[in-house]
């Protein structure tokens, strides 16, 4: 199935170091607004952690990383690359885009 | 030194001779427009003996097992800084040997240290070298979970654990201490107080600095190929800024640095910047130094005038130059300083294995952990803390650098490459210097009685511990 840019939510709902997961198409995407001194942009990354398939939701962003608040692996925001153990295997990553003050998802 | 001075020296009691013809720390420092506080102006230097030290202690891995049974088990050790965890629920990972504890807040003035282990089968609740935030810490095997508090919420199938009380099951703890900004703990419940363990002399002087209002700009790991006390030595004194960084003994006053001990677990040295090495004396002019100063957080400096009017010290000028530019590029308050605390590096040495450096260009924290398997490897880490900005928000810790065995440190994002290749020289002789105890004939080391007498207060401390005593 070919990918498409998919409206998420308004640019606003996810201030700067704010986060927000929705489901597209079955899919839980999790939406990183990262605000730090390594970078500073939008992430768009499986909800879902590659672990135990838990939500990531609560997961604490630092620079360019997450942390699954389940067991504590950290994934890489940018490539999804899993950094930890307990999890071994990437999570997906989602190109993003803000149009129109609404941020968008390809999926 | 010349044969009359070592005359002197001879004369003299020993521990008591000085860099000879030479204005002292306190006196250079007493010169300064803006004075330095009660902290600075004071000595405590002690003859500990003139003995050599056994060198054991860095080549045999007997030994290190020794340490880690007998000192790291029973001793203050900062684990993470408070802007690591500042919410409830946030934690940080921190491993010594093969302990590892979860340094958690779990309410808004408690933080604890947890065993980083499962009390079902054992399996590391945490992931070593991560930091995050919970609402519970669950084991990733069977599922067994406990609150933030340590209690045991729940063993799965509890039904098959009747044996299992639950009012026993809580998360073990480390003793947990909080001073300015650092975390603290100690896995011996027996161990004196912090401040206790520091002594009055060492807390009157933190107390004094306001580091729990700064944060961290700047953290760098690297693994070093020498035991930790090597690694950890290298950073004593100054009576090596001569012969292993010349770039800076123009603007140093590294023979007429002063050292200090403070009971059993702290020391520190006052190294003048923006002055001339004595070893160099006669050989250049206050321009001189002021153009070849540099310094750990040069990227403050900016385009400053650098022209000394007649009779101007280079050590005036620079402290003046810092005390604006530092003001502006980092958003903070400087008014209060002195030019000493602008100006030079304090380096204290907290037993067993972390430095303060409470200056504002220097604004370091070390600290040094064995490698668990390997007594010949350290791990060093470097971390810069900045005056928090005068609007009040605390940046968030940044982003931890590894380097490789073989990078330098010029290659760390976010240090100084003119530091970093300092650190470069001092962690380049690490390797010869544990090779060569390895090669040596003769089984100690020998130590200046005054520039080396923290090293020598550093293997006191050692010693005691392995001793069954301190
Ligand atoms: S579910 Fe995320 S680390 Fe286990
Ligand atoms: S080992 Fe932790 S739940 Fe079994
Ligand atoms: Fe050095």
């Amino acid at each position: 199935m070919q990918a498409n840019f998919t409206r998420f939510c308004k640019l606003d709902e996810v201030p700067p170091g704010g986060k927000k997961a929705l489901k597209i198409n079955e899919t839980w995407v999790l939406v990183c607004n990262v605000k730090s001194n390594v970078t500073d942009r939008l992430f768009a990354v499986s909800g879902i952690c590659s672990h135990q398939f838990k939500p990531l939701f609560n997961g604490r962003v630092r620079n360019c990383r997450i942390t699954c608040p389940v067991h504590g692996a950290r994934f890489d925001l940018e490539t999804g690359a899993a950094l930890d153990l307990p999890a071994t295997k990437p999570i997906a990553v989602y190109e993003v885009r803000v149009v129109d003050d609404w941020i968008e998802v390809k999926i | 030194m010349g044969n009359q001075s070592l005359e002197i020296a001879q004369a003299l009691p020993p521990g008591a001779a000085r860099c000879p013809q030479e204005p002292s720390t306190q006196d250079i420092i007493a010169r300064d427009r803006v004075a330095a506080p009660a902290w600075v102006r004071c000595e405590s230097y002690e003859f500990l003996g003139d003995e050599d030290i056994s060198i054991d202690r860095y080549i045999d891995p007997a030994f290190a097992k020794r340490e880690f049974d007998t000192l790291w088990n029973r001793t203050w050790q900062f684990a993470c800084r408070e802007e690591h965890i500042p919410e409830v629920g946030d934690y940080y990972v921190y491993d010594i040997g093969r302990h590892s504890f979860i340094v958690t807040r779990v309410a808004k003035d408690d933080v604890r240290a947890y065993y980083n282990a499962c009390l079902h089968r054992g399996t590391k609740l945490r992931p070593s070298g991560t930091d995050g935030c919970a609402s519970e810490f669950q084991c990733s095997f069977h599922g067994w979970s406990w609150h933030l508090d340590g209690s045991l919420k729940e063993s799965v199938c509890a039904w098959d654990f009747p044996h299992v009380d639950a009012g026993k099951f809580s998360l073990p703890q480390a003793k947990v201490e909080r001073l300015a900004g650092f975390v603290f703990i100690n896995m011996d419940h027996g161990a004196p107080a912090l401040a206790e363990y520091f002594g009055p002399e060492f807390m009157a002087h933190i107390n004094e600095w306001g580091l729990e209002n700064r944060y961290i700009y700047c953290h760098v790991v690297k693994k070093i190929p020498a035991n930790w006390k090597l690694n950890m030595e290298a950073f004593m004194e100054a009576y090596h800024v001569i012969h292993t960084h010349p770039q800076v003994a123009v603007s140093n006053a590294d023979a007429n640095s002063q050292y200090d001990i403070y009971g059993e677990h702290v020391n520190r040295f006052i190294s003048s910047l923006g002055v001339l090495s004595p070893h160099l004396r006669g050989q250049y002019t206050e321009q001189d130094i002021l153009d070849q100063f540099t310094i750990g957080d040069s990227s403050m400096l900016g385009g400053a005038d650098r022209t000394l009017a007649p009779g101007e010290t280079a050590r005036q000028r620079m402290a003046d130059i810092m005390r604006v530019m530092f003001e502006q590029g980092t958003n903070t308050d400087l008014s209060g300083v002195s030019d000493a605390e602008l100006l030079d590096c304090f380096s204290y040495t907290l037993f067993p294995n972390t430095f303060l450096f409470p200056g504002i260009s220097l604004p370091m924290v070390y600290r040094f952990r064995p490698d668990r398997d390997d007594h010949r490897k350290s791990i060093y880490e470097v971390f810069f803390l900045r005056p928090l900005p005068v609007d009040g928000i605390r940046p968030e810790p940044v982003e931890t650098v590894y380097l490789d065995d073989d990078q330098s440190f010029t290659e760390a994002e976010g240090m100084d490459p003119g530091f970093g290749a300092i650190l470069d020289q001092d962690t380049d002789n690490l390797l010869l210097q544990q090779e060569g105890l390895e090669a040596s004939a003769k089984p100690g080391i020998t130590l200046g009685n005054y520039q080396e007498i923290r090293v020598r207060h550093f293997e006191r401390a050692i010693d005691k511990y392995l001793q069954g005593g301190a």
